[in-house]
């Protein structure tokens, strides 16, 4: 299991270096294959009506002037061995991994990242757990009782879910318990540590708008999953032997039927945690998704660069998980 | 801006004194300027609503972007302009109160206008010997220079504007910024002068009439020398102002508390009245509109007005609608008709293009006559020093455009069947979309084909409506853009957007290439007038000499629908920023 851990984060760092590569090009090689200069780039990063001179100084400063593979490998070496930066007044250094200074902010990029982690964190995390707990708990219900109301109300519900887009639901909720009545008024992040229950009030209304979406999908999935399991000749085997219904339900078709579950629960974490976009640009939350929008807007490319390697970061990290927990939900695998 | 040289202009006199002769209403020093309104619709247009000397509560700002920067020396946001004041004392601003009074240009860190040599190239400021930064040093004149000589670094402040670069003399064209410098005390620009403590003084290259309005742009407020932490100035800015920083999460929150080194008695267009005000940044535009109406905020910072769901709710009820205001924003739409594009370079073809135009289409395009803007008929809009009306090609009387003169005016040309011409258009701004489509309908009546092409915002100007070349070789006779001047008189208006010499081989702004010696002449006797009325006479003047070149179609002057919260005291529109000052806010 070691090895294969190793082996695994080793293909990590690969992967990651060729998504670095591919974002770049993107970013800083196709403008120019399109055609632009690095004076016409730099005049994005500069005021309205500037001169020519300030144009070329910040030409100079962005290196937008060498050759991609030199700005490319200077990005690499920040990476791995840190970056000076000059603020004018002093020169500041910026440790490993340091993923550059925003061309906007002058600010580094790092730390601006980490600072909006928990708030990414602590959104996806809730909504993990409400969708899985609420989706699954539907599901293995609806399957068992398959074709009653119950069955048919939640799976018109799971289906309403997956087909409303998050900015619709969330405004919806705003309006209703923000606003209307303001039981969750002035949706704004607090830490987890300066006030753990101001944390959760605010965070619940994200919270259900983020597991609404991904509850009906889980949902569908488990009930699917448990109709097929719960037909299986084992099952069958399990109650001829005499065990408890919930034993058989559990322990026999409902681990059975979370294989699949747990693959794309993997993935969608992965992808949550690199930035949950719709759900914090609706409720203002400042995380990693409010950080690559406003990062794309300014085409501030260091920003880019650094929230799409964190965001691939976290889907091969959460893709690993998978594989380790596949090894302990399925015994087949381990052999 | 300038690209061109600032000939002719004999800086005479103390220009501070503009057009408009008084201040209107009581002129209260403390910022109250006009008259007091009740709750009304469009009350804080022309009166103050609520006022008050109330002081404590919180007043809570809501922004759906980011600021460009909260560095006094790097900003170039009409908002941050107006938020700025909050925190510095710049040489000079603009007097705050309603109406027409609060274009005056007025000494706010100085004691009075600059006192300009009679060769026009010397200004001289006199600095108020009492104020203090927040830390309870006094502000000196060497404070000042070092504040405009670090703008000199455009590696660390490339966003504000290039005035001083262009403008002084000395070494001002090679200077590289304090940090760069090696002269003793860093104090190397040589076209600043502080012969004492209280004094500075200003050398420029050309005689430049319009200094005290580059003096009342935010670059001039004061910084310490070793205080300034360079590209991180921004996260604490040294204030002069009435509030200083408490906390800034860069781009998140920002959190303003009373400098207690303030003295009111020497900032008299800024009060002191809440205990605290924040700035939430990069929120949800519906969220900042929801949250002003159910009173979770205090302020929508953008000043652009309501988003269109709660401009809806707003002007449905009545109750509402009388909190809220819909001032010009200083801001016009418009379409560039370009001069040297055959056969736009005939002016009977543009004349017949300023006839043809559906105007109420186009102002339908820009989101109406609440949120888009009035329909506009000449290129300076009303809150422009020395604006007068008239409708050469009868914007006003006939909107919906007149055919048979747009034909006429198309046989004057050579072209009765018409002819074919490009429309540039940014393609990712939805309402210039609809006006760029609206326009070629409207065209199309009369015979005049047009192809549209649409181009990214952010690339716009820098590749493809300022690139003369690009302009001629696709075609593009007709050019949407925008434009609002740095400063509210006739000289800031006109002289990017049409003077001959600044039209340039990139990054254009005179995009119609206009150069009609008659507007060319009068923008240099513009600012060599001394007499306030007669200088400014010549901002309708040249006004309607481009629109009789027809090198502009004007569309809207645009307009933005403001919520004005009832918790607010002191509230009203300071005309030059065309949002709510936000320098004399307190709240109930």
């Amino acid at each position: 299991m070691v090895t294969f851990i190793v082996r695994r984060l080793i293909a990590t760092v690969f992967l990651l270096i060729v998504v670095s590569m591919i974002t770049f090009a993107i970013f800083f090689l196709i403008p120019r294959l399109a055609g632009q200069t690095p004076y016409q780039l730099a005049t994005q990063y500069v005021g309205r009506n500037p001169t020519r001179s300030a144009v070329l100084q910040i030409e100079t400063k962005l290196g937008l002037n060498e050759p991609i593979y030199v700005q490319y490998g200077r990005f690499l070496r920040g990476l791995v061995f840190g970056e000076h930066y000059n603020a004018g007044t002093s020169t500041t250094y910026c440790p490993p991994p340091c993923f550059g200074y925003s061309f906007k902010t002058q600010q580094p990029v790092w730390p601006q990242m980490v600072s909006d982690m928990p708030v990414t964190a602590s959104l996806a995390a809730g909504g993990a757990i409400l969708w899985l707990i609420g989706g699954v708990t539907i599901g293995v219900i609806s399957a068992l009782r398959r074709g009653t109301l119950f069955d048919r109300f939640s799976m018109g519900l799971a289906l309403a879910g997956v087909s409303l887009p998050i900015f619709f639901t969330g405004l919806i909720s705003l309006e209703l318990f923000s606003y209307k009545w303001p039981i969750f008024p002035n949706v704004t992040y607090v830490s987890l540590t300066t006030n753990p229950l101001l944390w959760a009030r605010n965070l619940v209304l994200p919270w259900i708008t983020l597991a609404f979406l991904y509850a009906a999908l889980y949902a569908r999935l488990t009930r699917a999953g448990m109709l097929e399991t719960m037909g299986e000749d084992y099952i069958r085997t399990a109650r001829a032997k005499g065990l408890p219904e919930r034993t058989v339900i559990v322990r026999h078709g409902l681990r059975a039927a979370l294989t699949p579950i747990i693959t794309i629960f993997g993935m969608d974490l992965g992808a949550l945690l690199g930035g949950a976009v719709l759900t914090e640009t609706t409720f203002s939350l400042h995380g990693l998704g409010l950080f690559t929008i406003l990062a794309i807007q300014n085409q501030d490319l260091p920003e880019i660069l650094g929230v799409t390697m964190l965001a691939a970061f976290f889907i091969v990290i959460a893709n690993l998980a998978v594989d380790v927990l596949y090894a302990v939900v399925d015994p087949r695998v381990r052999k | 801006m300038k690209r061109r040289g600032f000939t002719g202009l004999a800086a005479i006199g103390a220009v501070a004194t503009f057009a408009l002769a008084a201040c209107g209403g009581g002129g209260s020093s403390s910022g109250g300027g006009g008259g007091t309104s009740s709750a009304a619709f469009n009350a804080a247009v022309t009166g103050v609503v609520n006022p008050s000397n109330h002081k404590g509560g919180t007043i809570s700002f809501g922004l759906s972007s980011t600021p460009d920067s909260t560095d006094p020396g790097n900003t170039y946001y009409a908002f941050m302009w107006n938020f700025t004041r909050l925190y510095t004392m710049p040489l000079m601003t603009y007097k705050s109160c309603p109406g027409k009074c609060g274009l005056q240009v007025v000494p706010d860190l100085a004691t009075a206008p600059g006192v300009v040599s009679n060769n026009g190239l010397t200004w001289t400021y006199h600095i108020k010997p009492n104020v203090k930064f927040e830390d309870g040093t006094t502000v000196t004149s060497q404070d000042v220079k070092y504040a405009i000589e670090r703008t000199f670094d455009r590696t660390l402040f490339p966003l504000g504007p290039s005035y001083y670069p262009l403008l002084l003399g000395g070494n001002a064209s090679t200077y590289p910024g304090p940090f760069k410098d090696r002269s003793k005390n860093l104090m190397g620009l040589t076209a600043i002068a502080t012969p004492n403590a209280t004094t500075v003084v200003f050398h420029l290259a050309k005689p430049f009439a319009d200094f005290n309005y580059v003096a009342a742009i935010p670059q001039s407020a004061p910084v310490p020398p070793n205080k300034d932490t360079g590209a991180n100035y921004q996260l604490h800015p040294i204030s002069t102002g009435p509030y200083k920083f408490q906390s800034y999460q860069l781009n998140k929150q920002l959190t303003l508390v009373p400098n207690t080194f303030w003295n009111p008695a020497t900032d008299p267009n800024a009060k002191q009245l809440a205990s605290k005000i924040t700035v939430t940044m990069n929120m949800n535009a519906n969220d900042i509109d929801n949250r002003l109406l159910a009173g979770d905020l205090s302020v929508d910072m953008a000043g652009s007005g309501v988003q269109a769901a709660a401009r809806a709710k707003i002007l449905s009820s009545p109750s509402l609608k009388a909190q809220a205001d819909d001032p010009v924003s200083g801001f016009l739409w418009f379409a560039y008709l370009n001069t040297v594009v055959k056969p736009m370079n005939n002016v009977y073809c543009r004349r017949a293009i300023e006839y043809a135009a559906n105007k109420v289409n186009q102002q339908t395009a820009y989101g109406g006559p609440f949120a888009g803007g009035a329909i506009a008929s000449t290129v300076a809009p009303p809150n422009v020093i020395g604006y007068k009306k008239f409708d050469l090609y009868e914007a006003l009387t006939k909107p919906q455009g007149d055919v048979a003169k747009a034909k006429a005016e198309l046989k004057l040309c050579g072209q009765p069947n018409g002819f074919t011409t490009g429309i540039a258009y940014r393609s990712d701004r939805p309402k210039e979309v609809a006006a760029a489509t609206a326009l070629q309908q409207a065209l199309s009546q009369v015979g005049i084909k047009t192809t549209l092409h649409g181009y990214p915002a952010g690339t716009y100007y820098a590749n493809f409506a300022g690139v003369p070349k690009y302009v001629h070789q696709h075609d593009l006779g007709i050019l949407f853009g925008g434009w609002a001047p740095d400063w509210p008189d006739g000289y800031g208006f006109f002289d990017f957007i049409s003077a001959g010499n600044t039209i340039g081989a990139a990054g254009n702004t005179n995009i119609e290439e206009l150069n009609d010696p008659v507007v060319n002449n009068d923008l240099n006797k513009f600012a060599s007038v001394t007499n306030a009325s007669v200088r400014n006479s010549y901002t309708s003047k040249i006004d309607m000499q481009i629109m009789k070149d027809a090198g502009i179609l004007p569309e809207v002057y645009a307009k933005s629908l403001l919520y004005r919260s009832p918790k607010l005291t002191n509230v009203y529109v300071q005309p030059y920023y065309g949002m709510y000052n936000y320098a004399v806010l307190g709240t109930k």
